[in-house]
């Protein structure tokens, strides 16, 4: 079943290598996220999985669909103006065969020397076997990549909730085009004309969606799941908003300074429950309040955090979208 | 030649056939997509490494998981690659953005006519700077920083 998914997946990149036309790349990407996911599924990481099939399978496809929509708008204009220097040609041939024999062979031999000059790697299982039988002691919970996430590389989990506050701002910052500001526009504009059946589906499927999402926050320590990809999900119901009514509405300026204050929290309480240090100060009888406090308000905060950034993000790229020029 | 298992040499095989992708590939968006497949490639090399040791999920939902704790996937990895995830589509996302800051200043997302354009943005003509004045220092050579 494994081969088979990492088949599939290898013809998918196969046809985003060959295919000309962008939209269906963006399609067959989804699928070759989709089947990764899977292969992540079969060797027994649920999380990862979860992770991979919401940000690479909806999220980029989303975000590059409105990117490619974006750039369709302003091309079809540029065919239009003939006299206008940057006016798009549509490329005629593709790369020359030169070109792409030497980087065939470039790679080929890069990958070769990979393969050929890899040490056999004996993997260390020692950590593997440390997290495993101390983390319920040390941490709590039921799920040690809760565990390793939420305690003992909380500083990890961090910096990286720092680098998506960073891209947030990047994005924000940069699609502000010379003071260009979208102005949040109140109320329904449903007379813009939708299909039917998308419509529909997507109007069944948010209110699951948001539930879904708050969920795998709250039972992340439990089972598979947790502030990340709850995170995504509850993000998912807010682009499903966005679908169905058609509306610009929220504070995007609002949420970006939640997001700071999230992020603020976060860093209180990680170094907080560094000195703490539950294993060996807490007795026994009160271990396991704390331990679940803190499993619960680490993953709550990391999930408001992922999903005001996703929110951010996905609100920026839809202004960039409806920009009127 | 070392003895790798097939998965992890799929994982080598997406992540070079990634890197030829981007090489090759003359529209900007077909290059941000070869940059999350080459991601994934890296994710699925670390979890592939990591289900060495078993393939049942790592989650101790009654206690009589704790006798298949052998059977196990490491959990190490897959905690360090959720946050690759999450950083990948944190540069996939600046990529895309300034992707269309360029498109909007060039009206192309091509990228040999993006370097045709751009350089002739810095070309003078007549002596006489054009409009942007960092872009005639930089031409002129003057600016050492830049």
């Amino acid at each position: 079943m494994v081969y088979a998914l990492a088949g599939l997946s290898l013809i998918a990149l196969l046809v985003i290598m060959i295919e000309r036309k962008v939209y269906r790349i963006i399609i067959y990407t989804g699928i070759f996220s989709l089947m990764m996911a899977g292969i992540y599924l079969m060797l027994g990481s649920p999380d990862v999985a979860m992770a991979e099939a919401a940000i690479a399978t909806y999220a980029t496809i989303f975000f590059i669909v409105v990117a490619e929509r974006y750039y369709k708008k302003y091309r079809k204009r540029g065919e239009d103006d003939a006299t206008s220097a940057t006016a798009y040609e549509k490329p005629k041939k593709g790369p020359s065969i030169a070109k792409v024999l030497l980087a065939l062979l470039f790679t080929a031999g890069l990958g070769f020397l990979f393969v050929n000059f890899i040490p056999d790697i004996n993997v260390n299982l020692d950590l593997r076997t440390l997290y495993l039988e101390n983390f319920k002691v040390d941490v709590g919970g039921q799920n040690p990549i809760a565990a390793i996430l939420m305690g003992y590389r909380l500083y990890d989990t961090l910096f990286e909730a720092l680098l998506l506050v960073i891209a947030i701002m990047a994005v924000s910052h940069l699609s502000f085009y010379d003071g260009v500001y979208v102005k949040e526009e109140k109320g329904d504009q449903s007379h813009v004309k939708r299909d039917k059946i998308a419509f529909y589906s997507i109007r069944i499927i948010s209110p699951i969606i948001i539930l879904f999402g708050i969920y795998l926050v709250a039972n992340g320590h439990l089972s598979a799941g947790g502030g990340f990809q709850g995170g995504l999900a509850i993000a998912a119901f807010f682009v499903c908003r966005y679908m169905i009514h058609n509306i610009y509405d929220l504070p995007v300026k609002k949420v970006l300074k939640l997001e700071e204050i999230v992020f603020m929290a976060l860093a209180i309480v990680a170094v907080i429950m560094v000195f703490v240090d539950t294993a060996s100060r807490v007795s026994e009888e009160y271990r396991f309040i704390f331990q679940s406090v803190h499993l619960y308000a680490a993953n709550f905060l990391v999930g408001i955090k992922v999903a005001c950034g996703f929110f951010i993000l996905f609100y920026r790229f839809v202004a960039v979208e409806r920009l009127k020029e | 030649m070392a003895n790798i298992p097939i998965l992890e040499l799929f994982s080598i095989v997406i992540v070079f056939a990634s890197i030829f992708g981007l090489i090759v590939s003359n529209n900007a968006i077909k290059a941000i997509v070869f940059m999350t497949t080459l991601n994934a490639g890296i994710i699925t090399f670390w979890i592939a490494l990591g289900s060495r040791a078993g393939t049942l999920p790592p989650i101790f939902e009654t206690p009589e998981h704790i006798y298949l704790m052998d059977y196990m996937a490491d959990p190490v990895p897959q905690a360090l690659m959720i946050t690759a995830i999450v950083i990948g589509f944190a540069v996939t996302a600046i990529n895309i953005i300034m992707m269309n800051t360029l498109f909007r200043k060039y009206g192309t997302s091509d990228w040999k006519e993006l370097f045709k354009l751009t350089k002739e943005q810095y070309v003078i003509k007549d002596g006489v700077c054009p409009d942007d004045a960092d872009a005639c220092t930089i031409a002129k050579g003057e600016d050492t920083n830049a």
